[in-house]
């Protein structure tokens, strides 16, 4: 971790990974890039809305032998709903996210797009609309598509590992397999980003320092 | 350093106020719920908005919900919270559904039909397709129960992770197998599993503070395993114990012990004898005793038997009797014969002790005309020179009266028989419930 301060108001503002190249300014909730030494408030982005979610930066967790500390948030909304994605920094420097909706994580980690293949890859690739139930093979799992949306950046927080200026909007499809594996596929311009992973529940991970809230008793695991 | 995570608790209720009537609101899973019905005048809100724009206004009179919106419980070992309550309907059928939230834990359903209450939450993997059957968790299958059939939400209050509506329909599937259902819901851009596990009775009343109901006669969903089905297993296996060790027992007891013999003669229309076997031993238990005679030299006629078995010590007397006979003949069927020259006489549950057994014996001859005969007990005239026949005279002990057997056999099987007559009973309501599937053949039967 290094600390630097920030450039738009000043306030001391730290950097858990040496690779990620955003910031959100806790203070001023400008976004800064970094570039090299150089860092350039690349104007403010929306503060995250009040929620109960019990993950907060600094939660600890496990995926298996690997122990990870959660170090950015991205809020996304779309028409009907929203969730939020935690940017989950491991102890090998490697980055997963975990994503939170409907009460319920999905602990994902990027993939080769060349992982892909299936219909719903060839779909992709003719620039067709996805429709629910399409299947879709990642790194060998059948996976079925569950939920289609245009997903719009509500907020953000933390480090991150791309921009998120105002209005920010991309195609989010996840899927589902029988297995609990899930998947989440993500368009970022002409850019096809693909997320594999499962199902997972705050004591699968074994979370700790997670927020508590007035009158709920704080899971054994996390205590 | 930066600091760590906040630890102090922050509340996880978040007040409003209605933009339709003002009323004030608690939001109880902010981030999470996507609309809220108010509960004071029944406009949906969009709590995705800031502005808390209303998206609907009332459709139907609020009705308070028989848990209250806020009631916190713990279920099987979670705190839940009551959040949300819906009532749906499939157009014949309506039931309740209960949003319950955990900030730790997410979601999950408590569902009412009006008799049980269910206890679910959304599959976090599609159910794998095995036949006719689907299967969850590598667990026991599900049967296909019914549906697609549309389900339609009636009354709606509280907050949800959707945009909640009345009217909104969905297309429902259910599979079952004893003590649960998964249900796959579909509409246009989602589907959906989920999984609801029947609750004990009174369990969910306990946990949210509500009148217990009583277990009742109505019938039973689909789900429902007969409450009869352990105490069945369990009947069955006890009497079937019980019955095989009554019958070792009768195998075992009808071996029988010789106790005395004795070997006498009686006079055909001679003067009565008395023979007296003396110091008959009865030990240990009080025991049944055999008395047989045999005489098998009788030819058209008969011997009266009184036994007398005396109590040396108390005099008691326990008295029987036997008839040892034998007739034989021709008529226009041919040639007959009739008589049982072996009579046994029991005597049941003699106590321990020593006794003496009197047998008076009168052996008569049987004729058809007393004319021809001068002696005998039509003319009462005893011969002086009777003819002998020997009889013997045996007393066993022991020995098990095959009425009792049967007897005791019925009544051990009284109420493994009353259980399964209402295994079955039940089993017929549970399906009766669901006549209108006709997928018969895919209904198996559950007593695997």
């Amino acid at each position: 971790m290094f600390m630097a301060n920030c450039p738009n108001c000043g306030a001391a503002i730290s950097f858990r990974s040496i690779d990620l190249p955003v910031r959100v300014c806790d203070y001023c909730h400008s976004s800064i890039l970094r570039t090299g030494d150089a860092l350039v408030s690349a104007g403010k982005v929306a503060e995250v809305p009040e929620d109960v979610s019990p993950l907060q930066i600094g939660v600890r967790g496990r995926d298996g032998a690997r122990s990870f500390e959660l170090i950015g948030r991205v809020r996304w909304r779309w028409t009907d709903g929203g969730w939020n994605e935690w940017l989950a920094l491991f102890d090998d420097g490697s980055t997963g996210w975990i994503g939170e909706a409907m009460g319920r994580y999905m602990l994902l980690r990027e993939v080769a797009a060349t992982g892909l293949s299936g219909p719903v890859e060839r779909g992709l690739q003719a620039g067709a609309q996805i429709i629910l139930g399409t299947e879709a093979v990642i790194d060998g799992v059948q996976y079925r598509v569950t939920d289609v949306k245009e997903a719009t950046c509500a907020g953000s927080e933390g480090e991150l590992p791309f921009n998120t200026p105002p209005g920010f909007s991309m195609p989010s499809v996840d899927l589902m397999a029988a297995d609990g594996h899930c998947a989440s596929i993500q368009m970022d311009g002409g850019e096809v980003k693909l997320y594999a992973g499962r199902y997972v529940t705050l004591a699968d991970m074994k979370a700790t320092g997670l927020r508590a809230f007035e009158g709920w008793p704080m899971p054994r695991f996390a205590a | 350093m930066t600091a760590g995570p906040a630890t102090t608790a922050t509340s996880s209720v978040k007040a409003l106020n209605c933009t339709n009537c003002g009323g004030t609101l608690s939001l109880r899973a902010a981030g999470y719920t996507v609309s809220m019905v108010c509960e004071h005048c029944g406009a949906t809100l969009d709590t995705t908005d800031p502005e808390l724009r209303v998206i609907a206004q009332a459709t139907a009179a609020i009705t308070r919900p028989p848990i209250a919106l806020g009631t916190r419980g713990v279920l099987r070992g979670e705190t839940w919270e009551v959040v949300g309550y819906l009532e749906r309907s499939d157009g014949e059928d309506g039931w309740s559904e209960y949003l319950l939230f955990n900030p730790y834990r997410g979601y999950g359903w408590l569902v009412d039909d009006g008799r049980r209450f269910s206890y679910g939450f959304l599959l976090d993997s599609l159910p794998d397709m095995d036949g006719a059957q689907i299967v969850i968790d590598q667990g026991r299958g599900l049967d296909h129960d019914s549906g697609p059939y549309p389900v339609e939400v009636k009354f709606v209050v509280g907050e949800f992770y959707w945009r909640v509506a009345v009217g909104e329909r969905v297309q429902v599937t259910d599979y079952v197998r004893p003590g649960t259902t998964v249900s796959c819901e579909e509409n246009d851009s989602e589907r959906t599993w989920s999984k609801l596990d029947l609750l004990e009775w009174g369990e969910a009343e306990r946990a949210f503070g509500v009148e217990p109901r009583r277990p009742d006669s109505g019938a039973p969903s689909p789900a429902e395993p007969s409450p009869w089905r352990d105490r069945l297993t369990e009947s069955w296996i006890i009497g079937a114990i019980a019955a095989v060790t009554l019958l070792i027992i009768a195998a075992m007891s009808s071996g029988t012990q010789r106790l005395a013999s004795v070997d006498a003669q009686v006079g055909l229309d001679g003067a009565p004898r008395t023979v007296v076997i003396h110091g008959v031993e009865i030990t240990g238990h009080p025991s049944a005793i055999r008395i047989s005679a045999q005489s098998d030299q009788l030819d058209n006629d008969w011997i009266d038997l009184d036994y007398s078995l005396v109590d040396k010590r108390t005099q008691e007397s326990f008295d029987a009797y036997g008839l040892a006979e034998h007739y034989s003949g021709s008529d226009s069927d041919g040639s007959w014969s009739e008589g049982d020259t072996r009579p046994k006489t029991r005597l049941s549950s003699i106590p321990p002790g020593t006794y003496d057994l009197v047998v008076e014996l009168s052996a008569h001859r049987w004729v058809q005309n007393a004319s021809t005969s001068f002696f005998g007990a039509q003319t009462g005239m005893v011969d002086p020179n009777p003819t002998l026949v020997p009889v013997t005279i045996n007393v066993d002990r022991g020995g098990m009266f095959a009425g009792n057997v049967i007897l005791a056999l019925i009544l051990i099987l009284i109420w493994p028989g009353f259980v399964l007559w209402r295994h079955l009973a039940f089993e017929q309501r549970r399906r009766g419930s669901n006549d209108d599937d006709d997928d018969d053949d895919d209904d198996d039967d559950w007593d695997d």
